[in-house]
């Protein structure tokens, strides 16, 4: 396997000292917050993981269908149809796990169709990201009625214990299902990816398809199963949107979260801990630009013009701070190498 | 081998042109069909009457004179849209930002438009034009930069500058260039004088005539130029456009800047043209609209004019076939989805026409990505 | 042969989703558009006939059932077909630029009255009004700075609905802190709740913490993002708001829900009264901030009808809904000093302090 050398570039193998500089500096602000005012500082947090949710399963949509060489700029469109039909099921069987359950199912069947369209199909895979987006958008808003009111959502579970721990405590241990099963994935995401043999596979395929077909790997059913499995993720972002954050759906609700897991997945170089970090600082962007407005009357004098910026320009911070990720600002972000291409055999 | 390499087809050139055009049109042709009927489908199974939607649908486009100057009106964005992504698709770009950079280009028009006074017309409307393309120009600028030198994949950076655009020009609207006319409580720029509006010639609005001859301009360019040239050359195959000693980098920036200068123009024909003022919610979606038309018209230039007149015919319909049959008009959206898929995924319909694929026609760009 | 499978595939997927869709629309034929209005169509030819009254509704960019005030405006347009006999449709608004050509839809057929709605669609209708003197207008939102005198503009104050519903928090906050979570700044009767809000909770608790936040998206997000207002909701409550004020669309609708999956904790929803339009927000909803558009719309079908019709602008009612389920919890006092804050508010001794 010569191969695994070259495939194995995408992770970091350097010491992120920026990265650690970021993080150590947040979590010293994070302490003081704390220190003056426990309860708000907490309320901040626990919105960070909340507003992180959907973005990191949407980013390791990504991670699976990309590492494997298929973009996905599907995965808004993906969580839409999810978040409607699990929606849907929760109001036809009244059972939030089931409901859930189908969100799943409806995400691997678009992912599937994704995988239809970009490899048996041969279609521009950007195209066919286009086709589920739009597609998305036109049947969930044609298929969609009001007056359809379900029973409840999923609801917090406290760990014993655990979640009695001051910050840390309620910020992840005292969470709702699907955000537990979020913080579970990124580490199952990552072992899979680059710990198994499956991984391995898969980022053979994404890096050097030729190669891996010689040694045997099957391309096309490895990028099957993996964008298959992307869709399933996306599907869960999408039942976290209206079974567990909000209880009800609305025409085009997912509001651009796919496309900010696209920027989140890009931001952390294609791997699942490198997202989440992008996920939580988008989510802490969130939260603070709220926590700003709230405190708005009490911002010392020195610091209230942060309280009076227009809300659109923290509304962009995500997006330009992307751009900047790719501009190479923070650290160059590169692809795998055989992204977006149709693997043919000769 | 993987796709990107066998692009070059001789027989692509051989081929005798009219047949070639006929034969190019099939696939398109046949796609709107069958989306037509697969949306007929959805209608019917939703209990309403697909005959009487879609004939509402066709009087709301096409019933009266006035309806088809409402297509006329909804077909100019889509035109220079079409055009913008078309151009860039000619270079293995994907510019889906034009949604973004129409934005930028109406609201700067509006600015243009509404902040000088006095000036004649002669002045007044080009400059306004000229504005509104270049900061569309500008905003694709950004993409077309980042890819050439960093390698930062266009199709991210456009959709983030999409999301940028939206919230600068809501911000522009509701706060340094809000109308402050009393009485006036949205977000709006001021009305633009009345000698920036854009006349009607003989009859004809002005901004369809500079559509039909933005898509002329472009066909020449593609085809009539050295540039044009370059340009097919590093969207066929870059590495082979470098040993040719074309700069890539070069290409892929100007590529970018006459796409956002096209959708740009657009934006500010809407403004100055149709809505008269910036005002967020017009032409949302367009951006996607634009790929659609692009695919369709195989990103043929002079192509991109009927396709958007197709998709211009449902919009303006829209509203009637709602009001008529009670049909939601996002069925539209659905029915544009399937119209792309079926072009994009031209297998299908070949498979049931029994034509022979043919190389070098379908359009293939995220083999770009990364490299 | 593996295409023409593929192929079948995807056909069984797009019934697919076309099935679900079908199933649920045979499950509620009562709320598919097409049951609603297909009815009326035969008698819709009548319309240019004196005697037949048509009223249409043209809303604006969204949907005629969006729980907010384009549902507001067609519940009272639907009122008029019931009490008044009148025959009834509306236009839905995909792009602004659509506003004129959608009013004309209506002209067209010989619609007696029509109701266009949100200040967006001002100009277009005063447009219309002028070039046909003999259509009667009624434009929900929209302030009249000239009187056209077949126009009549349907404005709200807001600000005192606000005012009340920061009473009625203020009054039932044990906490001392109470949250808004509004739809966003560019839109002002979002700013007249929000300042109405904040100042009725004052007048009554000087020391009362407020906290609010605006949707940081654009007009095309602000008002549709429901899991974005859950968030700011479950936010202010974790930092100790026990009462949430939601106005803002759907956005607003997300904070109520996800409040009522908070005990002990109360909700204010806005425009109409949401106990009826959002069942699920039911466990905390102890009121809403309304403006009465339904019936302002209606009244004013109504006199057109009857010939009376008053150009320029007129003044709808604002007020808070009814206490429903939570009626018993709310001390009398309470209640007696919302009667009489109400009052003043009417006849003008108190001010909200909202300058728009």
């Amino acid at each position: 396997m010569r191969i695994t050398g070259s495939i194995a570039r995408p992770a970091a193998a350097r010491i992120p000292w920026l990265t650690i500089g970021v993080w150590g500096a947040l979590a010293i602000l994070v302490l003081i917050a704390y220190m003056r005012a426990p309860q708000a500082t907490t309320a901040v947090l626990t919105s960070t993981i909340r507003q992180s949710t959907p973005i990191i399963l949407g980013a390791l949509a990504g991670i699976m269908c990309e590492r494997s060489g298929v973009i996905n700029i599907g995965i808004e469109g993906m969580m839409l149809i999810s978040a409607f039909l699990g929606f849907l099921f929760n109001v036809w069987t009244g059972d939030l796990f089931l409901a859930t359950l189908g969100a799943l199912l409806v995400g691997a069947a678009v992912g599937a169709f994704h995988a239809l369209m970009s490899i048996t199909l041969k279609v521009d895979q950007i195209i066919a990201g286009t086709v589920i987006n739009i597609l998305a958008i036109g049947t969930t808003g044609y298929f969609y009625q009001q007056g359809l009111t379900t029973r409840g959502k999923l609801t917090p579970v406290s760990i014993p214990f655990l979640a009695d721990i001051p910050i840390i405590g309620p910020v992840f241990f005292s969470n709702p299902p699907i955000t537990y099963a979020s913080l579970i994935l990124i580490v199952v995401v990552h072992v899979l990816l680059f710990r198994t043999a499956w991984g391995l596979r898969t980022r053979a395929v994404g890096e050097h398809p030729a190669a891996a077909d010689t040694v045997g790997i099957a391309v096309n059913r490895v990028r099957y199963i993996n964008v298959i499995i992307g869709g399933m993720l996306a599907g869960l972002a999408g039942a976290f949107l209206t079974l567990e954050s909000v209880g009800s759906f609305e025409r085009n609700m997912t509001n651009g979260r796919g496309f900010v897991s696209l920027a989140v997945m890009i931001f952390g170089k294609w791997t699942p801990f490198g997202a989440w970090g992008g996920s939580l600082l988008f989510g802490f962007a969130n939260a603070l630009q709220s926590q700003i407005q709230f405190l708005k009357n009490q911002l010392p004098s020195w610091l209230a013009w942060i309280g009076d910026l227009p809300p659109q320009f923290i509304g962009m911070l995500p997006y330009v701070l992307t751009i900047a990720v790719l501009a190479g600002f923070v650290g160059r972000a590169r692809p795998p190498a055989a992204i977006g291409k149709v693997y043919e055999k000769e | 081998m993987e796709r990107a390499g066998s692009q070059f087809s001789p027989r692509m050139d051989s081929r005798i042109q009219i047949w070639g055009m006929v034969h190019a049109a099939i696939v398109p042709i046949a796609s709107v069909v069958v989306a037509l009927v697969v949306g007929a489908a959805i209608i019917a199974l939703s209990g309403a009457n697909p005959l009487v939607a879609y004939s509402a649908l066709f009087e709301g486009g096409l019933g009266s004179g006035r309806a088809f100057s409402r297509t006329l009106e909804k077909a100019t964005p889509l035109i220079f849209g079409g055009l913008a992504v078309s151009l860039a698709f000619k270079c293995g770009l994907f510019n889906i930002g034009a949604q973004g950079q129409l934005l930028m280009g109406a609201v700067s028009a509006a600015f243009i438009g509404f902040s000088l006074q006095g000036l004649p017309s002669a002045l007044h409307i080009p400059l306004a034009l000229l504005v509104g393309a270049l900061l569309g120009a500008v905003w694709a600028a950004i993409a077309g930069t980042l890819k050439a030198f960093t390698g930062a994949h266009e199709v991210i950076t456009t959709i983030m500058l999409n999301f940028v655009a939206f919230n600068l020009t809501d911000w522009l609207a509701d706060g340094p260039w809000k109308d402050r006319t009393p009485g006036n409580i949205v977000a709006r720029t001021p009305a633009v004088a009345p000698e920036a509006r854009l006349p009607d010639i003989v009859g004809v609005p002005l901004g369809i005539i500079l559509a039909v001859l933005a898509a002329i301009a472009v066909w020449w360019l593609i085809w009539r130029t050295t540039i044009g040239f370059e340009l097919r050359t590093v969207g066929q195959n870059a590495s082979a456009a470098k040993y040719a000693g074309i700069s890539v980098r070069r290409m892929t920036v100007l590529a970018m800047v006459a796409s956002g200068f096209l959708a740009g123009l657009g934006g500010a024909v809407e403004t100055l043209g149709v809505v008269g003022r910036f005002q967020p919610g017009f032409n949302v979606g367009l951006g996607f609209n634009a790929i659609t038309i692009a695919l369709l018209a195989r990103t043929n230039p002079i192509a991109v004019i009927p396709a958007s007149l197709l998709i211009g015919v449902m919009q303006a319909g829209a509203s009637r076939m709602q009001f008529n049959s009670g049909v939601a008009s996002e069925i539209i959206d659905v029915i544009l989805a399937l119209i792309l898929f079926f072009v994009a995924a031209d297998g299908i319909i070949r498979r049931v026409l029994r034509l022979r694929a043919e190389e070098g026609e379908r359009v293939t760009l995220s083999s770009g990505r990364g490299s | 042969m593996q295409k023409s499978l593929l192929f079948i595939t995807l056909l069984l997927v797009v019934a697919l989703i076309a099935a679900c869709g079908g199933q649920q629309a045979s499950t509620q034929p009562t709320t598919a558009p097409a049951a609603t209005t297909v009815p009326s169509q035969p008698a819709e030819a009548d319309c240019p006939k004196p005697e037949v009254l048509c009223v249409g509704l043209v809303t604006d960019v969204g949907e005629v059932d969006d729980k907010s005030f384009n549902q507001s405006a067609w519940e009272g347009v639907k009122r008029a077909e019931r009490e008044l006999g009148a025959i009834v449709n509306y236009v839905e608004t995909k792009d602004a630029k659509d506003y004129a050509a959608n009013i004309g839809l209506f002209i067209e057929k010989g619609y007696d009255v029509i109701v266009t709605v949100g200040f967006a669609l001002g100009e277009a209708t005063i447009e219309a009004a002028k070039a046909h003197p003999e259509v009667k207008f009624i434009g929900v939102d929209q302030f009249q700075a000239e009187v056209v005198p077949n126009v009549a503009g349907l404005i709200f104050a807001e600000d005192k609905a606000g005012f009340l519903a920061g009473v009625l928090a203020a009054e039932m906050s044990k906490s001392n802190k109470i949250a808004a979570v509004l739809g966003t700044n560019l839109v002002p009767p979002v700013v007249a709740f929000k300042e109405g809000f904040e100042n009725g909770a004052k007048y009554v608790k000087p020391d009362i913490q407020v906290i609010s936040t605006y949707h940081p998206g654009g007009l095309d997000t602000a008002f549709t993002d429901p899991k974005w207002g859950a968030d700011q909701a479950k936010l202010a409550i974790d930092q100790g708001a026990d009462v949430i004020f939601g106005a803002g669309g759907k956005t607003g609708n997300g904070a109520l829900i996800e409040t009522a999956a908070n005990k002990g904790v109360y909700c204010i929803g806005v425009d109409t009264d949401q106990w009826e339009t959002l069942p699920e927000a039911r466990p905390c909803l102890i009121s809403s901030a309304m403006k009465l558009i339904t019936p302002g719309v209606f009244d004013l079908i109504t006199k057109a009808k009857e010939g009376n019709f008053p150009a320029g602008n007129y003044v709808g009612e604002v007020g808070l809904a009814p206490f429903h389920d939570f009626d018993a919890q709310i001390p009398a006092e309470v209640k007696a000093k919302i009667a009489e804050i109400d009052k003043g508010l009417r006849d003008g001794s108190i001010s909200t302090g909202y300058k728009p």
